[in-house]
């Protein structure tokens, strides 16, 4: 069974089709990439998944159990994990208190299971490096650095599904390397993953599949070998072939 | 000049207590509630009728006060912003102004605009440096002051104050951490309603209630928030301290020689406040510079 399934999902707008149809599944311990150009409804979709936007028809399936009625924070709960394309941290916290508010979150059960918060804190910058800067305010960071903390702290809060909006986007190139390691382990540790990304080299190193929206249908799907072949994609970023 | 600074931090803790709340539900929903300072009026109106005419005792008739000023934040939330403030951030401006007069209405209706005083009577003045200043007066500056280190403590040090500060600088990051948004939101303006009335029952201890005071009492929390920098709850609240002692100042001193400004140009100063912060500094003045990516 997929750990999250997606059927004929619609959403409609003031009569504007943004989704249509939308169906694929998510294998447990997958890294699916969703790509397309800008304004083919890939955040919107997340958006959908994550219970921001309520989906006008069809169904989520998260791990057997429908969520398409559930609220954003229900689906956090049953393990839906986010990272935002703008930056979704809390500026005027310290990095401390953005792990620690995440931890809080949880229900008290995980959190027994965690130990002590502090010290999970502690190890979580530690992770992503940012161990030194824990009482710093997280607005005072670089964009790789707010990524980071970000990423560190769904790791820590998410369980199931993990759904990364553009992760290297407003990240300069040297901690773009930092934040495609962070994901390859994620890849390693098997955690399920649906990542948003425009660099298509990043997306075939990572990804086992690749999903490929347009005016919200998705219209290719395969390996990322597949999918960079097809005479599609092509068509879809640069326009048919007045050639051929 | 002694006097004229009392008589700010009196009026400033009143302010404060009202745009402490004011802010936190600005900084969540990012909604005006233009019917703020009848909130504020019905928790004193309703203390007064519950001490005076009921014959409760005062501590029994404020918590039946603040209880009333609590349900009828709740009732104003169900009915005037839920319902509309996802729609439009600005259609609670519409909402809430029909709110306004509905509230000024029944306020004239039950409790007439004769003044009310919840607790008349000559007042035991002590003198410090030089000003008076009356025991109750002592007893409401403190109990604000202890109560904003209460709610410094909540926010700061608690988990249920990381959640709540989470929410109102990213709501949607803080709901995909599980956290319940949308019941933070109903709480905080319930708990803003409270501190409103509050603010009402200060005000009917300190002076006498009068319908009047509502439109003052509402757009002097909003020069406190504009000042103090959108969702600053620090900020409002040392703003509503600054605008009441510049109030008191503005009016107070003979500038140049015999010249003063008159009376009634008092509530200017939290307007001018709004105009000058829009114009100079609309992030307000304790807005800490962020990088944006």
């Amino acid at each position: 069974m997929a750990l999250l399934e997606l059927k004929d999902l619609s959403l409609t707008i003031d009569e504007h089709k943004i989704l249509q149809g939308i169906s694929f599944d998510v294998e447990e311990g997958q890294i699916i990439g969703l790509i397309g150009p800008n304004g083919s409804g890939k955040t919107t979709l997340f958006n959908v998944i994550s219970g921001f936007l309520k989906s006008s028809g069809g169904s989520i399936t998260l791990g057997g159990e429908d969520i398409s009625s559930l609220s954003p924070s229900l689906r956090a709960k049953r393990g839906i994990g986010r990272v935002f394309q703008n930056f979704g941290i809390f500026r005027d916290m310290t990095l401390e208190e953005n792990i620690l508010v995440a931890l809080e979150a949880l229900p008290k059960d995980q959190q027994k299971e965690l130990g002590d918060l502090k010290e999970v804190v502690a190890g979580t910058l530690d992770m992503v490096g940012l161990s030194d800067s824990g009482k710093k305010k997280a607005g005072s960071l670089s964009g790789g650095q707010m990524r980071l903390l970000e990423i560190a702290r769904t790791l820590k809060a998410g369980k199931g599904l993990f759904l990364l909006d553009e992760p290297t986007a407003g990240v300069s190139p040297k901690m773009t390397g930092q934040v495609a390691d962070i994901i390859k382990e994620l890849k390693r540790s098997g955690k399920t993953v649906l990542i948003i990304e425009h660099d298509l080299p990043f997306i075939g190193s990572i990804c086992d599949e690749v999903v490929v929206l347009d005016v919200g249908k998705v219209v290719l799907q395969g390996t990322p070998a597949e999918v960079k072949e097809s005479k599609e994609l092509k068509e879809i970023y640069f326009g048919a072939d007045p050639t051929t | 000049m002694t006097q004229l600074i009392i008589n700010g931090l009196i009026a400033g803790s009143l302010a404060a207590l009202i745009a402490g709340g004011l802010a936190l539900v600005y900084g969540v929903l990012g909604v005006f509630n233009m019917a703020l300072g009848q909130m504020a009026l019905i928790g004193g109106y309703c203390t007064w009728w519950l001490h005076q005419i009921v014959g409760l005792s005062l501590p029994l008739s404020i918590i039946g006060g603040l209880t009333i000023a609590a349900f009828v934040s709740w009732i104003a939330f169900e009915i005037f912003i839920n319902p509309f403030y996802k729609r439009h951030r600005f259609l609670p401006l519409v909402t809430t102004i029909a709110l306004s007069m509905i509230l000024d209405g029944l306020i004239l209706l039950f409790f007439e605009e004769k003044p009310r005083a919840i607790m008349p009577g000559v007042r035991h003045s002590i003198e410090v440096f030089g000003a008076r200043i009356s025991i109750e007066q002592i007893v409401l500056i403190s109990f604000t002051i202890m109560l904003m280190m209460v709610l410094a403590y909540v926010l700061h040090s608690t988990a249920f104050g990381r959640k709540v500060r989470a929410v109102v600088q990213h709501d949607h990051a803080a709901m995909s951490l599980g956290i319940r948004a949308p019941l933070l939101h109903r709480f905080l303006f319930i708990m803003s309603g409270v501190l409103a009335g509050l603010g009402g029952i200060y005000l009917g201890i300190d002076q006498n209630l009068t319908p009047v005071f509502a439109f003052p009492i509402t757009i002097k929390a909003y020069a406190a928030i504009i000042a103090g920098g959108k969702g600053n709850i620090w900020g409002a609240i040392v703003c509503a301290y600054l605008i009441a002692i510049l109030e008191q100042l503005v009016v107070g001193v003979h500038w140049f020689g015999s010249f003063y400004v008159p009376a009634g140009y008092q509530q200017t100063v939290a307007l001018l406040f709004i105009i000058l912060f829009l114009l100079f500094k609309p992030a307000g003045m304790f807005s800490t510079k962020t990088r944006s990516a």
